[in-house]
């Protein structure tokens, strides 16, 4: 991959997908997968099991906010590659709960370019997920200092 | 307090680190269930030249830590605690990426408890080193520890 340029106001475009119940599930199951170095399937929890979900105050099931955030993630590693892996930062907040249906976009900003420590240019980001009716749902922000 | 339920960490408590090596299996099945397709995280055929591990793997490593030190909700193992959590804030640091084959150690405490428009909040700060003591990531989390809010029905 070549070095990665980009100036102020440009915008990067990570996935759009619908949070169905099988991404829930696969997102879940990996993770206990990865914890634990041996396949996993989820079991009952407030993003598979829609009874559990309202019994603790929640409109029905919802997408883990690492879904959404390994996708912002995956924008970054496509618009900055090694970059991004080796100096960059990712911040997500879960301003609302991501429900099932969603049509979920994920997007990003640049919003500074600068200097950075080890002199190359430190790339500032806001980054964010919206719904299909651009309802922000994920806000936040990455740094990447590409050298 | 270490040893009881997640709601039980306090302000302070130092968790008792855990350390273990990353496998080819745990990298490539994270990204696999997120949808990453990019090949720095399913092999070796990169620019890198070695599989690297997700980044956001650093979640898998707050479940890690939090098995072990909050014996009563070990969640990794299938246990329940009093309430649902759920996560608010992710804000993690790269400051190299880890390999495969590498051992890595998760070591981090607890910043802050407090509550906000009936809910309470906990800040964790996590590190991840390498064995050999090269630094990979710092991260900050916020968890809401319980949905409902208190004093409403």
């Amino acid at each position: 991959m070549s070095k990665p340029v980009y100036k102020v106001g440009d915008e990067i475009r990570g996935p759009v997908r619908g949070i169905t119940t099988t991404r829930i599930e696969w997102y879940d199951s990996a993770m206990l997968s990865a914890a634990t170095n041996e396949l996993r399937q989820v079991g009952s929890n407030i993003h598979t099991d829609e009874a559990f979900a309202k019994s603790e105050g929640f409109s029905g099931v919802n997408a883990d906010g690492m879904i959404m955030t390994n996708w912002c993630s995956e924008m970054l590693v496509k618009a900055f590659g090694i970059h991004y892996l080796e100096r960059g930062s990712l911040r997500n907040k879960y301003i609302k709960p991501t429900n099932l249906g969603v049509e979920l976009h994920v997007r990003g900003r640049i919003k500074e370019a600068a200097t950075g420590p080890k002199g190359g240019t430190l790339y500032t980001l806001d980054v964010w997920c919206e719904d299909q009716k651009g309802t922000k749902l994920v806000d936040g922000d990455a740094t990447v200092e590409v050298v | 307090m270490l040893g009881g339920y997640i709601s039980d960490l306090e302000k302070g408590d130092v968790f008792k680190p855990v350390e273990y090596v990353i496998t080819p299996f745990m990298c490539s099945e994270y990204a696999h269930g997120c949808e990453e397709q990019s090949e720095y995280f399913h092999s070796a055929h990169n620019s890198a030249g070695r599989q690297i591990r997700p980044p956001t793997m650093i979640h898998v490593d707050k479940m890690r830590i939090l098995e072990a030190n909050c014996t009563k909700e070990q969640r990794v193992s299938g246990m329940k605690g009093p309430d649902a959590r759920i996560h608010f804030e992710y804000h993690a640091k790269h400051h190299s990426p880890a390999y495969v084959g590498e051992k890595i150690v998760v070591s981090g405490h607890i910043v802050d408890k407090y509550m906000k428009r009936g809910r309470p909040y906990l800040h964790y700060y996590l590190e991840v080193k390498t064995s050999d003591g090269r630094l990979v990531t710092t991260y900050n989390d916020l968890t809401v520890l319980r949905y409902k809010q208190e004093g409403v029905a």
